[in-house]
């Protein structure tokens, strides 16, 4: 095994950022025959330039169909690293590996189901934003040992709770892990899950301490769930109300709207935000917003971003509250 | 009450038995009927067996079919033998048959093995359950729906014995767990059928296209399964290649059949004669003389990838939309072209063809009436949102932009229920670097 050097990512970096496939390929296919292992390729080259490439759009020097071709660049490098791939040690479980719905954002779990077959176990990757049935078919028709569930963005986080229903009901154990939950455990533990990663090797480590059998996860607590289903459900009038009370945008380029786009994710993650219990949550969006705003012409809009979120879910106190709490005057700069 | 006190030693049973009855038999229930899975219903029932009633367990299911009897776990929870029922041991056979529990002491010494030959047919099971000795060994009958499924052994060392209180609770539970696992069973052939008719019914994969990019996605209307009214396939040689994307008419299993029959006799249509027009013609006569009061509406596209990277296509449709092209600089055309539904009146008309080129960068898509017409809170997606998409994904390869539909059609629906969608993009490659 040797290590990744900046070379390496840089070299894979310029392949994506030209969307040239064979290019990416054979830096892949270099690093593998140079003895990188599999989880190496996956974890210290590939994952690390598709952060790059999200924060190319996040800072506005690349177009969303830029973002989204670089990607697919990424999906045939992993696709290539699995099939160059041979799983070692003994043979474990099965192990299903899915995004809830609205989580699309495939590239981090295909990782983890790479880390893990590496390991031996045996992968079913449902890929991005995974309706509940359809997770719960896999489960029954499976019997795996283990749900992994990804989560990225805040807007997974709600559904990611229905996987962990779905899959502890059936007594299986649920790892989760992604961006989305955090630097610690503690919104994976509020939601449920039997354990959480940080990355695809803290994954491929949490994975062998897991129970066979877990009980059904308690419901979450009743006020909380009644007011995360009634912002679900009125979304996209709260989004309306709040691109209301933020005024005259900027003129959109390229077909965005990074007002409402940003406003859209925002509502979403105060929902994930209130059914965790974590304001944290709250913390990394602004973020987020804050870049994605500036980058497109809005001058200091963090502020006008929360006082606009606050009018728009006043009916909704916890989520006002924490709104008002904990969206900061001036986000911290993310990238 | 079970157990009548915290257990002692190096058992690791938990006291949780104090609850009234009725709750036991109510917690025990929404454990067992949790999973459909038969091995994780096998492994929950073990799980709460070994942590709750017993320092050893032992599920056997028969199966009357193989006449084989299948264990599982012991000191493994995860463990699986199968044992052939001829050479199983009699005292089980009479616990499955009869319905009838068996009570043994195993003493350290005395009577060593006997007791354990005659219920457990598997000689490491066996010496497993020895090593508790002096133990007792209850077999319980298991079975669900008038007819016995298999029995749960157990073996608590000595001095815990099982009193009449212990058999008869845990009689329950094996019965509630034999319903459990009477239920996983129909599921499980249930599933079987599904699974393979799916994998027939389902489109096949993609065919590698020198030059060409292709990407395709599908969502079923029944969100759990992968079949449904519509259907794509692409098939060919290197000269050139057919894309076909259809719908038929209603959802579900129904629809699945009949978009296979079209696929199938459209496969057979284009081995004699790739005109799409007439392979519309020939499809349309087929499904007519099927006298199924069912419809379908195809696009079929006809590739011919040129030497310069070009593709020339040409298409027909009957009775769907034509497809979208997005020129690399971002413009999105869509051909004049009109059919006939194909499968309702027989009729002589000829499917109008109409060709144009795709250059490298360049994409073409072909999509079911399930996108556009994909409802949401905001009302219907629409072709003009379909359209304003793909300008923004144009030049961005067939893989980007397809993914790009998905996502858009699946945010506009905010949750909401929805037809079939399906999509497909057609992009010759771009030689060497270069996308953006």
């Amino acid at each position: 095994m040797t290590a990744t050097t900046l070379d390496d990512v840089e070299r894979f970096d310029a392949a994506v950022a030209r969307a040239d496939v064979d290019a990416a390929l054979s830096v892949v296919q270099d690093l593998l025959d140079g003895g990188l292992d599999p989880v190496g390729v996956m974890v210290d080259v590939i994952a690390p330039v598709q952060t790059r490439v999200g924060r190319r759009w996040q800072s506005g020097a690349w177009s969303v169909a830029q973002e989204h071709a670089a990607t697919s660049v990424a999906v045939s490098a992993l696709e290539a690293v699995a099939r160059a791939t041979q799983p070692q040690g003994r043979a474990r479980g099965r192990v299903v590996i899915a995004c809830a719905e609205r989580e699309w954002h495939a590239v981090p779990a295909m990782i983890v189901a790479g880390a893990l077959r590496t390991q031996g176990w045996q992968t079913m990757l449902l890929g991005a934003s995974t309706p509940t049935a359809r997770l719960s078919r896999y489960l029954q028709d499976l019997g795996p040992d283990v749900t992994a569930v990804s989560c990225s963005v805040a807007a997974g986080l709600p559904n990611a709770r229905g996987f962990i229903e779905a899959s502890t009901t059936a007594g299986i154990p649920v790892l989760a892990g992604g961006a989305a939950f955090g630097p610690d455990s503690l919104r994976a533990d509020r939601l449920g899950a039997t354990a959480w990663a940080a990355d695809a090797r803290g994954a491929a480590a949490a994975i062998e301490g897991l129970p066979l059998v877990v009980p059904a996860v308690p419901p979450l607590p009743g006020d909380l769930t009644r007011e995360v289903a009634a912002l679900r459900t009125a979304h996209d009038a709260v989004v309306d109300e709040a691109l209301r009370r933020t005024g005259v945008a900027p003129a959109a380029v390229d077909g965005e709207d990074p007002m409402r786009e940003s406003l859209d994710q925002a509502v979403h993650s105060v929902a994930g935000a209130v059914l965790t219990d974590d304001p944290r949550l709250l913390g990394d969006t602004a973020g987020w917003v804050s870049d994605v705003l500036r980058a497109r012409g809005f001058d200091d809009p963090d502020a006008a971003v929360r006082d606009a979120l606050v009018h728009a879910m006043r009916e909704y106190p916890r989520a006002a509250t924490m709104v008002g709490d904990h969206w900061p005057d001036v986000a911290p700069r993310s990238a | 009450m079970l157990p009548v006190e915290p257990p002692v030693g190096d058992t690791t049973w938990e006291v949780v038995l104090d609850a009234p009855r009725q709750d036991v038999g109510q917690i025990l229930d929404i454990e067992l009927s949790g999973s459909l899975n038969l091995r994780r219903t096998v492994m929950r029932t073990l799980e709460v067996t070994r942590s709750r009633f017993a320092d050893w367990a032992l599920v056997v299911v028969a199966d009357p079919r193989s006449d084989s009897l299948t264990l599982y776990g012991g000191e493994d929870p995860r463990a699986t033998t199968t044992v052939r029922r001829a050479a199983s041991a009699d005292l089980l056979q009479q616990v499955i048959e009869s319905g009838q529990h068996e009570l043994l002491s195993v003493d350290s010494d005395a009577v060593p093995f006997d007791a354990l030959t005659a219920l457990i047919p598997h000689e490491p099971l066996r010496d497993e359950a020895a090593r508790l000795r002096p133990a007792d060994v209850l077999a319980l009958p298991m079975a669900a729906r008038g007819a016995p499924l298999g029995a749960l052994i157990l073996v608590r060392r000595s001095g815990r014995g099982f009193d009449e209180t212990d058999v008869a609770l845990l009689g329950q539970f094996a019965a509630r767990a034999a319903l459990a696992l009477d239920s996983a069973r129909i599921y499980e052939d249930h599933a079987r059928v599904t699974r393979v008719l799916e994998e027939n019914l389902r489109p096949p994969g993609l065919p590698v296209i020198p030059g060409v990019e292709l990407a395709t996605s599908f969502r079923s209307a029944a969100e759990h399964l992968e079949i449904g009214g519509d259907f794509y396939d692409v098939h060919g040689d290197d000269d050139s290649w057919l894309v076909v994307l259809g719908d038929v008419c209603g959802k579900g299993v129904d629809a699945a059949v009949l978009n296979s029959r079209a696929r199938q006799s459209i496969r057979t249509a284009a081995r004699y004669d790739r005109s799409p027009g007439r392979i519309l013609s020939t499809l349309n006569d087929v499904l007519y003389d099927d006298a199924s009061d069912k419809f379908v509406t195809v696009v079929c596209a006809l590739l011919t990838p040129r030497d310069d990277g070009s593709v020339l296509v040409q298409v027909a449709v009957a009775g769907h939309p034509a497809p979208l092209v997005v020129r690399a600089g971002g413009e999105v055309e869509q051909p004049a072209i009109s059919g006939r539904l194909a499968g309702v009146i027989r009729h002589d008309d000829r499917y109008q063809e109409v060709g144009f080129d795709l250059l490298p960068g360049d994409s073409m898509v072909l999509f079911s009436d399930g996108i556009y017409e994909a409802k949401g809170p905001r009302g219907l997606y629409g072709m003009d949102r379909l359209r304003t998409v793909l300008e923004r994904y144009a030049g961005s390869g067939a893989v980007a932009m397809c993914e790009a539909v998905e996502q858009d059609v699946v945010e506009h629906l905010g949750g909401h229920g929805h037809d079939d969608m399906t999509a497909l993009v057609v992009a010759p490659r771009r030689t060497g670097a270069g996308q953006g």
